[in-house]
């Protein structure tokens, strides 16, 4: 067996060009994947931790209600005695802290114009303690020491609707608990941007405080829950939920995932994405190998038939070109990997960046993560895909007449 | 035609090639027997059919009629894997063009047939030794056959070919490329290894130089028999060889 091996590791090297060529087609094929894989799965990973970290959290604590009716009047279906839920969530392993939030809307105006708003009520304290900071762009985040009665953050987009500045002020107006309108001034202390253009031209936030009074209720919409990492949210969610059971309402919880709608259509688009360079890449190594080892059988008839007079079996010699195809793909695929690997590091180095996708208002850094499960289903992959290429032409030569294939020119 | 004892027999054998609508006869009813030790030239103008009979008898080809057996085997009756392992065991072949792999050494070329056959590294290294010494290339084994001599490849194409000790050693042409010093050499080294191994030797050649060395000359022409001489002045020659009576 060691001899056969040495003669099919010699055979790849007896036309040192084409081998070369093959090598860089199967290597720049891996590397092609390890680099589009690695890249789609740093974005992948910086918009799923951009999602936590911009509010999202990695869990949501919600009444049942919340989910099985709409609404009738605002925060009827609110967690109503949230301190004491958020108290108990706060204890669960792996919880790092707890996030009251209101959902609400309304009408904004600056007196001239109005405009329909999204708003987003918090508390600072515990947000900021999260590390939910907002990506204020001008002027600053919520303060202790503002003389404002009502302070907010308006998005980008909403603010340059409205015409408002830092200092300036907006009316907000929004339904009560009890079905009314009511009212609130407030002065914008900062402008922030979410990153997605859609939601800065709606984008209000006002403290929690701010919101009940609008809102004339004591309730909350949710109760956002920070993790220690990521990595822990199924076991949390698992040591959470029956915690929640027997708190008056009837509660549920929502996984990061659950909530996270953009990110799983554009983690569900890379992998597209990703998986069609794969099939590409497969064929491709595919139809040039085919090529290639044809050529060495047809290069290699006479030897072939040598071996076949010589009593040599005919699954020696499918063995024989397999055996072949398979050393080419492991070479193609350790020169893919290391030619990734060194091309992503140069890339991350270069500090590159791309220009912000459709939606999005920020450039995106160019980063490319080296993934061992990609580098490793990327060299299965070749090497699958050679040895495939290589039964055509094995079959092809095992079934050569032996007195033609020695009279081969 | 007596075959008691023989080792390979052409009994009628005619093989036709099909060409457009018509066929070529290469062999016309040829019957032969070579008895075990024999030395044995297969001689003829081109397209006699000498390399047809020698493809017929190292089982690389099928008779379109009459039969081929070797130690009585009829080979037309073995399945593919059969045929090949008698061809694996029994016989060695010789090509004009030695068809030496070229990305092995003389000595792993030499090793090719003990590996498929299964024989343990010790053992295959002591034969492949022998058999390298056997042709006078012990200090050439770890040298790739383009950086040996014509006649060097040609002795490690021998070498391969008596390794896993056949019982018949084909040879097409085998000093074709040869020169004359190569050539004798390789006649000398197959006359002694017929002597000393006592292996049966059938050869196609159009040698001069060879066919006075040989004690029996099968000669061809248009895919017939025309003589099948033998001369006992030279070595070599069996006491009971075979004579050529026409078919059975």
């Amino acid at each position: 067996m060691g001899k056969f091996l040495l003669l099919a590791f010699r055979n790849v090297f007896r036309n040192r060009r084409r081998t070369a060529m093959t090598l860089l087609m199967v290597g720049g094929g891996v590397a092609a994947l390890l680099l589009g894989g690695g890249y789609f799965r740093f974005m992948s990973q910086g918009l799923r931790e951009s999602t936590i970290r911009n509010g999202l959290g990695h869990l949501q604590i919600f009444t049942a209600e919340h989910f099985k009716r709409d609404e009738i009047h605002v925060l009827d279906t609110g967690i109503e005695n949230w301190r004491r839920v958020a108290s108990v969530a706060n204890a669960a392993p792996h919880v790092r802290g707890i996030a009251p939030r209101i959902e609400f809307y309304g009408m904004v105006s600056n007196g001239q114009k109005s405009s329909v708003y999204m708003g987003s009520a918090v508390d600072p304290a515990a947000e900021s303690g999260l590390g939910f900071n907002p990506n204020v762009v001008e002027g600053t985040n919520f303060t202790s020491n503002s003389k404002a009665d009502v302070q907010a953050l308006v998005g980008t987009g909403l603010a340059k609707s409205m015409n408002v500045k830092v200092g300036d002020g907006l009316t907000l107006l929004a339904v009560t608990s009890d079905g009314a309108l009511n009212g609130v001034d407030v002065q914008v202390t900062g402008i922030v941007r979410t990153g997605i253009a859609d939601l800065d031209a709606r984008y209000m936030r006002i403290t929690l405080d701010s919101a009940q009074r609008l809102l004339e209720s004591d309730r909350v919409t949710n109760l956002v829950v920070g993790l220690d990492s990521t990595a822990n949210t199924d076991a949390a969610y698992d040591a959470l939920l029956p915690r929640l059971r027997g708190l008056g309402q009837e509660m549920t919880m929502k996984k990061w995932l659950d909530l996270a709608t953009y990110y799983k259509q554009v983690r569900g688009m890379f992998d597209g994405i990703f998986l069609f360079m794969g099939v590409i890449v497969f064929f491709m190594v595919l139809m040039a190998s085919v090529n290639t080892l044809l050529m060495a059988m047809f290069e290699r008839t006479r030897e072939i038939g040598t071996m076949l007079a010589m009593g040599t079996p005919r699954a020696w010699i499918i063995g024989l070109f397999m055996a072949e195809a398979t050393v080419l793909g492991v070479l193609g695929a350790a020169l893919g990997v290391t030619a990734g690997n060194l091309l992503g590091m140069a890339l991350n180095a270069s500090g590159l960046h791309l220009p912000p996708p459709p939606g999005y208002t920020t450039p995106i850094a160019f980063r490319v993560l080296h993934i061992p499960g990609i580098m490793i289903g990327s060299s299965v992959m070749v090497v699958v895909s050679l040895a495939m290429a290589s039964i055509l032409p094995a079959v092809r030569a095992s079934r050569l007449q032996i007195v033609e294939a020695l009279s081969h020119v | 035609m007596d075959t008691r004892d023989a080792l390979v027999t052409a009994a009628d054998v005619t093989r036709t090639f099909p060409l457009d609508h018509s066929a070529v006869t290469a062999l016309d009813h040829v019957s032969l027997a070579v008895k075990q030790g024999e030395f044995l030239a297969i001689s003829g103008p081109s397209g006699s059919g000498k390399s047809t009979l020698l493809n017929l008898i190292g089982c690389i080809d099928k008779p379109t009629g009459g039969r081929i057996l070797i130690d009585g085997v009829d080979t037309s009756q073995l399945s593919p894997s059969r045929t090949s392992a008698l061809r694996r065991e029994k016989i060695g072949f010789v090509f004009q063009t030695f068809n030496l792999i070229p990305v092995f050494t003389a000595a792993e070329n030499v090793e090719f047939p003990l590996l498929v056959q299964g024989i343990g590294s010790a053992e295959r290294r002591k034969r492949v030794a022998e058999a390298l010494e056997n042709v006078g290339l012990s200090s050439r084994a770890n040298h790739r056959p383009d950086l040996l001599s014509g006649g060097e490849r040609q002795r490690v194409a021998v070498a391969r070919a008596i390794v896993h000790r056949p019982e018949i050693v084909l040879a097409d042409e085998p000093t074709a490329n040869l020169d004359t010093h190569n050539a004798t050499q390789l006649i000398d080294l197959m006359r002694e290894l017929n002597r000393s191994l006592g292996l049966t030797f059938i050869f196609s050649t159009h040698d001069q130089r060879l066919l006075e060395h040989t004690p029996r000359i099968v000669r061809l022409t248009d895919g017939r028999i025309a003589s099948d001489e033998f001369s006992s002045s030279k070595p070599g020659v069996p006491n009971d060889s075979f004579s050529v009576v026409g078919v059975d």
